[in-house]
């Protein structure tokens, strides 16, 4: 049946064209910002290579009805809190966090996969408590839902996801009907609780925050040397970039971590404000994609999902960006679907394939 | 859309406010794209451009420095250097290792241990080249601050091991040999005084050197001598390079078309290394013989010779003892060496021709002499009696009844207080050099010399007109203007009147008067040149880096006495009371020339102070001088307690020039604590003016026959 015209009728084309535009023009711009370092050489087969496992993972969940995850929620809610235990046991460490899981073959990130899982699990939740009232209770427990894998998570410790993890949760309990005034309590502890938790967080963590809000000017190779020169790259690209291979503080390899969280700038640099606002349009058009299947999508459950992954892409889209933008402290969040990163853009492309198979079932299917 | 229709509760509002949330961030996103690379994007660039771009300096050559006769006085030699360039060592640790034992087998530099923090510190307080840390932390060091940067392992070594560094290089990839250039006077410490010496350029001067394109830790400036004097001309202009460089500092490509650096110009001094070093060797040999074999102590601690052509003004030798190895200071200035010049009671360092002055004695007679004459104190035909003893009274101002008090004549120490020179012509009185007739012409002494005689005013002119009392302006360093007293000095730094006996004492070169020993060479070369003052140089040609001359020698004429009104007119009463008339004058020629004959008949007189048969006695050639025995007292002869009458110790000195007719080559030689120039100074002058007419006939006999 998956090769009958019918079957593919409602599968969102643009929405996986997108994807792959930006996976190429990742691709592309990774091969530019390695700048010949051959320790990093492989970094660009590898991504196509995850790329390319990624398109048939979007086939493969797209071909599956999402409705089968509402029943199997339980037990990968499960299989991933264990996963993300089993780090504290035999995760590698890098950089000082444990967040990988080594395997013979390649390195595993379990959070990558745990912040789906979240998204299934809240809109299955939501799904099935449509007909209850939007009470402290309703919403207690779908944070409880949430706090178990964001738990983990921060153990890790890795504070950006366990924030991801959390603004899914806040974004998807306002979808389902939060009242408005349980907004304004909550706005109220979210501006509070920064302040709460500082003292809590590990050093380095402080530090970022102290060194995005007072600079010390004394610093300036110290710790803000990598924001300084991923803003020299940005700005320095002008209108159109000096050309692709040809951005000096890229290919010179001024800016540490190019082919991470700062592929953005690079991008700034070799094609400038076009080729930006062609990756911020790129994005807004696949989250309004996801966005357009949530709206679309037969029944609750369906539309969260697709709701939870726009948001999911627009967030950690967002945060990406603002980091190169100097807007907001330094985190390790990759840009989706263009930043290398395997396990990270595999989950992706695993949402957009839950986003494609509620898309392709918003009506019932034609024989 | 129908929405309308959906059984949750996820109203078309809720979805406004997250396409809000979108378009939102989306606009903050391109306003501050906008900002960062439209607006501001020409600050961003210069960052980054300035970030890739680096400024290299290139090292120009410095200047050669040559006799007159084209012998290298100073050069520059290639010294090799073996260094690591971190960046550009295997990747493998094992093939390091291999390489580091290799190298540690040729050079002797230890391979080192596990480098830990400890060995680290330890390395990092020695400079570069000193021997000391191991192979693996200077390569380690070096790796943390600049990778492409080459560190020194072994510096100064053998041309041979140089070369089998260069012949493994492709076993050995970053090793490498560095060619620096290190500064080498040929003779050493024969011109030590002269040539002077390198060091860093110091903190002081670090903006200056910096903004011309110099480095502290790499270019190196004059310290002394003509390396210090002409630096200007000889340290030549840097290259730069605008380059491209990564983050680790590795140069990838020029940026602009590079600015070859261009080295400085060759300097040709006036003197003559042969003649040098005869005047070394003869002034050695005297001081060795003086203080070894005739007084048996230590006593001659140090001396100076210099040859000038009067008629142009060039310094023909200049060499003197105590001197220095200035090859020692090559490479950096070693600390201990330099301590043991600067604490020698000697003094090394000092150039004695000018950075020293010593009362002049007799020869400062010449001065006295020429001033009376030309005055009209004394006439050629004046005949002063010259006992051994003169009792003359001693004043501090005309009120004061003063007392008498006795001058010596050097006749006084040698043969007894009944002794003297008996009735002298006033030209005897030079060739003979007495010091009754200089105290009497000086001072004045009635009958004989009336009106106060020359008076210390009026013989202060005169002695500047000679060059006395200021520098001869030579491009050496740190020269001394020597001291003319006059009444308002000593009322100024003695706090005491001038009295009648400081002028008798001025007279004779004694009392406050000091002089260099190139200020008493100069005079006697004015009075030599007839009146001309020549500019004493130390440099006779200056040439671009390719051997062609920029700038020829041109003797330069300072001032000419007979011809201009450098003399203020005083006027002078029977007591010897003097005023300024305001009037200039000029010195005649003629007592000029009467000079001359004085100095002349100190060689032809039978009793005449160089008419010796170890000075002039029947020397070939006419000679023509004065010799200068100048007693001193400083702290060393105080504490043996020879500063008293009869005790005093005394400088030697002899000036002297010749031919007589057309004087070619003046010379003087001092000699501290020495005695009796005439007896200690004189044959030194002998022996440097043979060796002048010899080299002459040699360097004649050439041109003739064409032979180099």
């Amino acid at each position: 049946m998956f090769f009958r015209s019918g079957f593919w009728r409602h599968f969102d084309f643009w929405l996986l064209g997108a994807v792959i535009i930006a996976l190429v023009f990742g691709v592309t711009m990774i091969r530019s910002a390695i700048a010949g370092n051959e320790a990093l050489a492989d970094v660009v087969n590898r991504q196509i290579i995850f790329g390319a496992i990624g398109l048939a993972v979007i086939l493969i969940v797209s071909i599956i009805d999402y409705r089968f995850w509402s029943g199997a929620i339980v037990p990968m809610y499960v299989v991933i809190v264990i996963a993300l235990g089993l780090l504290r046991i035999i995760g590698g460490t890098r950089f000082g966090a444990t967040r990988w899981i080594e395997t013979g073959l390649i390195s595993i990130q379990p959070t990558e996969l745990a912040k789906i899982v979240v998204i299934l699990a809240l809109a299955n939740f939501f799904a099935k408590t449509v007909e209850q009232p939007r009470d402290w209770k309703w919403l207690l427990k779908s944070l409880l839902i949430t706090l178990g894998i964001a738990g983990l998570i921060y153990i890790q410790p890795n504070l950006s996801n366990v924030i991801v993890t959390m603004v899914l949760w806040a974004a998807m309990v306002w979808a389902g009907g939060l009242q408005v005034k349980q907004v304004v309590i909550i706005g109220v502890l979210m501006l509070a609780l920064p302040l709460a938790i500082f003292p809590f967080l590990k050093e380095y963590q402080q530090q970022r925050v102290i060194n995005f809000i007072a600079p010390d000017p004394n610093e300036s190779y110290g710790d803000t040397y990598n924001v300084r020169q991923a803003l020299a790259a940005l700005g320095s690209g002008g209108l159109t970039g000096k050309g692709y291979g040809l951005g000096t503080q890229t290919q010179l390899r001024f800016m540490k971590v190019r082919h991470t969280d700062f592929i953005f700038s690079v991008i700034g640099e070799e094609f400038g404000f076009v080729g930006n606002l062609f990756v911020l349009v790129l994005l807004g058009f696949i989250i309004y994609r996801c966005l357009r299947a949530a709206r679309l999508a037969r029944d609750p459950f369906g539309s969260m999902i697709a709701y939870g992954v726009a948001i999911l892409i627009l967030f950690q889209g967002s945060v990406n960006i603002g980091v190169n933008l100097n807007l907001i402290p330094v985190t390790g969040v990759p840009l989706p679907f263009i930043s290398y990163g395997g396990s990270g853009l595999v989950s992706l492309m695993l949402a957009v394939g839950l986003v494609e198979s509620v898309a392709m079932r918003h009506k019932p299917l034609d024989f | 859309m129908a929405v309308t229709s959906r059984p949750l509760g996820f109203a078309q509002w809720r979805y406004l406010v997250i396409y809000g949330i979108v378009l939102l961030v989306g606009l903050i996103f391109v306003a501050r794209l906008f900002s960062l690379q439209i607006v501001n994007g020409s600050d961003y660039l210069a960052q980054a451009e300035d970030n890739r771009t680096a400024i290299i300096s290139d090292p120009p050559a410095r200047g050669l420095i040559y006799d007159r006769n084209g012998i290298v006085l100073a050069r520059n030699i290639p010294s090799y250097t073996i260094v690591v360039t971190p960046a550009d060592l295997p990747d493998d640790a094992g093939n390091v290792q291999q390489i580091y034992r290799d190298l540690s087998e040729l050079t002797g530099v230890p391979v080192g241990g596990p480098v830990t923090e400890e060995t680290l510190n330890a390395a990092k307080l020695f400079a570069p080249c000193v021997p000391g840390p191991s192979i693996s932390d200077l390569v380690a060091l070096g790796e943390s601050n600049a990778p492409y940067e080459p560190v020194k392992i072994q510096c100064n070594v053998d041309e041979e091991i140089a070369r089998i560094v260069e012949e493994r290089a492709s076993q050995w990839p970053g090793v490498d040999i560095l060619i620096e250039p290190l500064r080498d006077y040929p003779t050493g410490s024969l011109t030590a005084n002269i040539i002077g010496f390198l060091g860093p350029i110091p903190a002081i001067l670090e903006q200056e050197y910096r903004a011309l394109g110099f480095l502290p830790n790499r270019d190196k400036v004059g310290y002394a001598g003509v390396e210090l004097t002409l630096n200007d001309l000889l340290i030549g202009t840097p290259g730069t390079r605008v380059v491209e460089v990564d983050v680790a500092g590795q140069v990838l490509r020029n940026l602009e078309p590079p600015v070859a650096p261009v080295a400085g110009s060759n300097v040709v001094l006036t003197i003559d290394t042969r003649l040098q070093q005869a005047a070394q060797a003869s002034l050695q040999t005297a001081i060795e013989y003086w203080n070894d074999v005739f007084y048996g102590y230590y006593r001659i601690s140090s001396g100076v010779v210099i040859a000038i052509n009067p008629q142009t003004g060039e310094i023909l030798a200049m060499a003197q003892t105590p001197t220095f190895e200035n090859n020692r200071m090559a490479r950096f200035i070693p600390a201990y060496y330099y301590r043991q010049l600067e604490q020698d009671p000697a003094h090394p360092l000092l150039n004695y021709a000018i950075t020293a002055e010593f009362p002049p004695g007799s020869t400062f007679k010449l001065t006295t002499a020429l001033g009376a004459l030309n005055e009209g104190v004394v006439t050629p035909a004046s005949v002063i009696d010259a006992p051994a003893i003169v009792r003359v009274l001693n004043t501090y101002s005309p009120t004061d009844e003063g007392k008498y008090e006795e001058y010596y004549d050097w006749t006084y120490t040698f043969y007894g207080e009944t002794s003297g020179l008996g009735q002298l012509p006033f030209l005897k009185c030079i060739a003979l050099s007495s010091d009754s007739c200089f105290y009497k012409v000086g001072g004045g002494y009635l009958p004989e010399v009336t009106g106060g005689g020359l008076g210390i005013w009026r013989l202060q002119e005169y002695a500047r007109a000679l060059g006395y009392d200021q520098q001869t302006g030579i491009e050496l360093p740190a020269e001394y203007t020597g001291l003319i007293p006059d009444p308002t000095w000593k009322r100024i730094f003695k706090g005491e009147n001038w009295s009648t006996g400081d002028t008798y004492l001025a007279g004779v070169g004694q009392g406050y008067v000091l002089a260099t020993p190139l200020q008493v060479l100069v005079s006697a070369a004015i009075i030599a040149n007839d009146g001309k003052f020549m500019q004493p140089t130390i440099v006779h040609e200056i040439q671009d880096n390719l051997g062609n001359v920029i700038q020829p020698f041109t003797p330069r004429l300072r001032w000419d006495i007979t011809q201009d009104p450098l003399i203020r007119d005083f006027a002078c009463d029977e007591d010897g009371d003097c005023e300024l008339t305001g009037k200039m004058k000029t010195v005649s020629l003629d007592a000029v020339q009467q000079v001359q004959t004085g100095m002349r008949m100190a060689v032809t007189d039978s009793r005449g102070t160089l008419n010796r048969d170890f000075s002039f006695g029947n020397y070939p050639i006419a000679v023509a001088g004065k010799t200068g025995t100048a007693e001193y007292c400083d702290d060393v002869a105080r504490l043996k307690n020879l500063c008293q009458r009869g005790e005093w110790p005394s400088h030697g000195w002899t000036v002297a020039y010749a031919p007589f007719d057309n004087p070619e080559i003046a010379v003087v030689v001092f000699l501290y604590n020495a005695g009796e120039g005439g007896r200690v100074a004189a044959p030194i002058v002998r022996d440097v003016m043979s060796a002048y007419f010899a080299l002459k006939a040699i360097d004649t006999a050439q041109e003739i026959t064409g032979n180099p």
